[in-house]
């Protein structure tokens, strides 16, 4: 088995990276990068721990084999915040103490940040169905539905209300 | 996971070359969530992996005024969200929207779906009652499926060595249609039945997903439904043409009375004029 080049966008800056194909996206990004944010749930594609955003769309990093990862924009907890200031949506979660053990939280707030991205007003609904890749063990979901949701408010005002 | 060789052909010729050079090794990747999930459990064990996502022209939906053309690696949100399928195949739009979760969905392909041939898979049974067709590309040329002659059994289709899908092709058609999807949760969950019922121009096309060893029509049920038998007659009828069995999601008891109230649903719905579910 030979080693692959993989050259990406990983949270703003151009990496090139050698890995061998028999891994996925999350393992290298954990394993090479020390990015452990997203973390590994169920390894199947059902609880949503692992999301990241690849090419503006939330994936499940652990059905991504890292040779795929060639040429793609991938966005991961880690490069939200500027290092200063908090993400919204970051933000919104402490206030909202939209967390209890926070192995979930990750993989959430990519999901949700997808999800603004290409609705910045979603109603309660649309954020209850946006996150439902998404499993969490501990809050019973309510507050994290409330945390998106208050940056929707957010949002609303910032937009004028439409 | 086991070590394998990795590729990305930029054509469909290249691929095929693979697939025919590492014979039973070869493995097709597209969105990977079936295949990349059978590899970590050790089910299916590719010493190369060829992946599709490089050949640009399998990566988008083409449309005329008779048909729609969808490329082997469109996903199904990209399905689901697609402008003309909403309007003119509701049916198979909500179906492709009903896999997985979003995540999954933006990675998983229609094709890859139909290619997987699980009983159970949500696209089928929307495009076998649209008579689609599948477009192949292989070491002898290329050739066209009727889904009707595609599903073979469980995991099996009748794709030759060396084949590759290069879309599916469903025709226009004028009716109204329905999917139904019972499952035990309302998100990421896998169908204990599906169905389609469509009533086209033509006549009622019925089909079903997780109810025998691939996706079914049910043509003695549709032939009864034509003549305007009465509801009784119908629902046994479809009955008949499933061979459903128990596994973890449902038992074969339960399913097959899931057939009946399902039909009878989509029948109530049809009527009322209802073209989604
Ligand atoms: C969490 C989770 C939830 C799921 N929920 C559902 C669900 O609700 N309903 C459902 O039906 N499925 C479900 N699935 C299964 C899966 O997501 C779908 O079957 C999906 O559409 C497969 O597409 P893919 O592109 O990911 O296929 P891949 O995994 O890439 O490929 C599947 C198979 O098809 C072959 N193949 C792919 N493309 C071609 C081609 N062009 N020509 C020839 N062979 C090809 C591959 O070699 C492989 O054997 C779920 C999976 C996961 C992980
Ligand atoms: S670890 Fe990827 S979805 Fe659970
Ligand atoms: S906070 Fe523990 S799983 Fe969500």
């Amino acid at each position: 088995m030979s080693k692959l080049t993989v050259s990406f966008i990983l949270n703003g800056e151009e990496v090139e990276h050698e890995t061998l194909p028999n891994r996925t996206l999350l393992k290298m990004l954990r394993e090479d990068f020390d990015m452990t944010g997203a973390k590994e749930g169920c390894g199947a594609g059902e609880c949503g721990a692992c999301t990241v955003i690849m090419n503006g769309q939330a994936v499940n990093a652990c059905l991504v084999l890292a040779p795929e990862a060639e040429g793609s924009i991938i966005e991961t907890i880690e490069g939200l915040s500027d290092g200063t200031h908090l993400d919204p949506l970051q933000q919104a979660f402490i206030d909202n103490a939209a967390l209890q053990c926070g192995y979930c939280t990750p993989g959430m707030i990519m999901t949700a940040k997808a999800l603004l991205d290409e609705n910045p007003t979603p109603t309660y609904e649309e954020i209850k169905e946006g996150i439902s890749g998404n499993l969490c063990r501990c809050t019973g979901y309510k507050k994290i539905v409330q945390a998106i949701q208050s940056v929707a408010d957010q949002n609303r005002v910032g937009h004028g209300n439409d | 996971m086991r070590p394998f060789e990795y590729f990305r052909p930029s054509s469909l010729k290249e691929a095929s070359e693979l697939l025919v050079r590492y014979g039973d090794g070869g493995h097709l990747l597209n969105g990977g969530t079936d295949l990349i999930v059978r590899m970590r459990d050790g089910l299916t064990l590719p010493s190369a992996v060829i992946d599709l996502k490089g050949i640009e022209q399998l990566s988008r939906i083409r449309e005329d005024e008779e048909s729609v053309y969808i490329g082997a690696t469109v996903n199904l949100n990209q399905v689901g969200r697609h402008e003309t399928i909403g309007k003119s195949f509701p049916y198979l739009a909500e179906a492709a929207l009903s896999v997985g979760s979003k995540q999954v969905r933006n990675r998983a392909t229609c094709i890859g779906n139909l290619c997987n041939a699980s009983p159970l898979a949500d696209t089928a049974t929307p495009l076998m009652a649209l008579d689609a067709v599948l477009e192949v590309f292989g070491p002898e040329g290329e050739r066209e499926i009727p889904i009707r002659d595609f599903f073979v059994f469980v995991r099996k289709t009748s794709l030759k060595p060396g084949e590759i899908v290069k879309g599916v092709r469903v025709t226009k058609t004028a009716g109204q249609g329905v999917f139904t999807k019972l499952a035990r949760r309302k998100e990421v969950d896998l169908s204990m039945v599906c169905m389609t019922l469509l009533k086209a121009e033509d006549g009622w096309r019925l089909s079903y997903g997780a109810v025998a060893p691939t996706p079914v029509r049910l043509p003695k049920t549709e032939a009864l439904l034509n003549q305007g038998a009465a509801l009784e007659e119908v629902l046994s009828c479809a009955v008949s043409e499933v061979k459903p069995i128990d596994d973890v999601r449902a038992s074969r008891e339960y399913r097959l009375e899931m057939v009946k109230v399902m039909l009878k649903r989509g029948l109530e719905q049809i009527e009322k004029g209802g073209a989604v579910s």
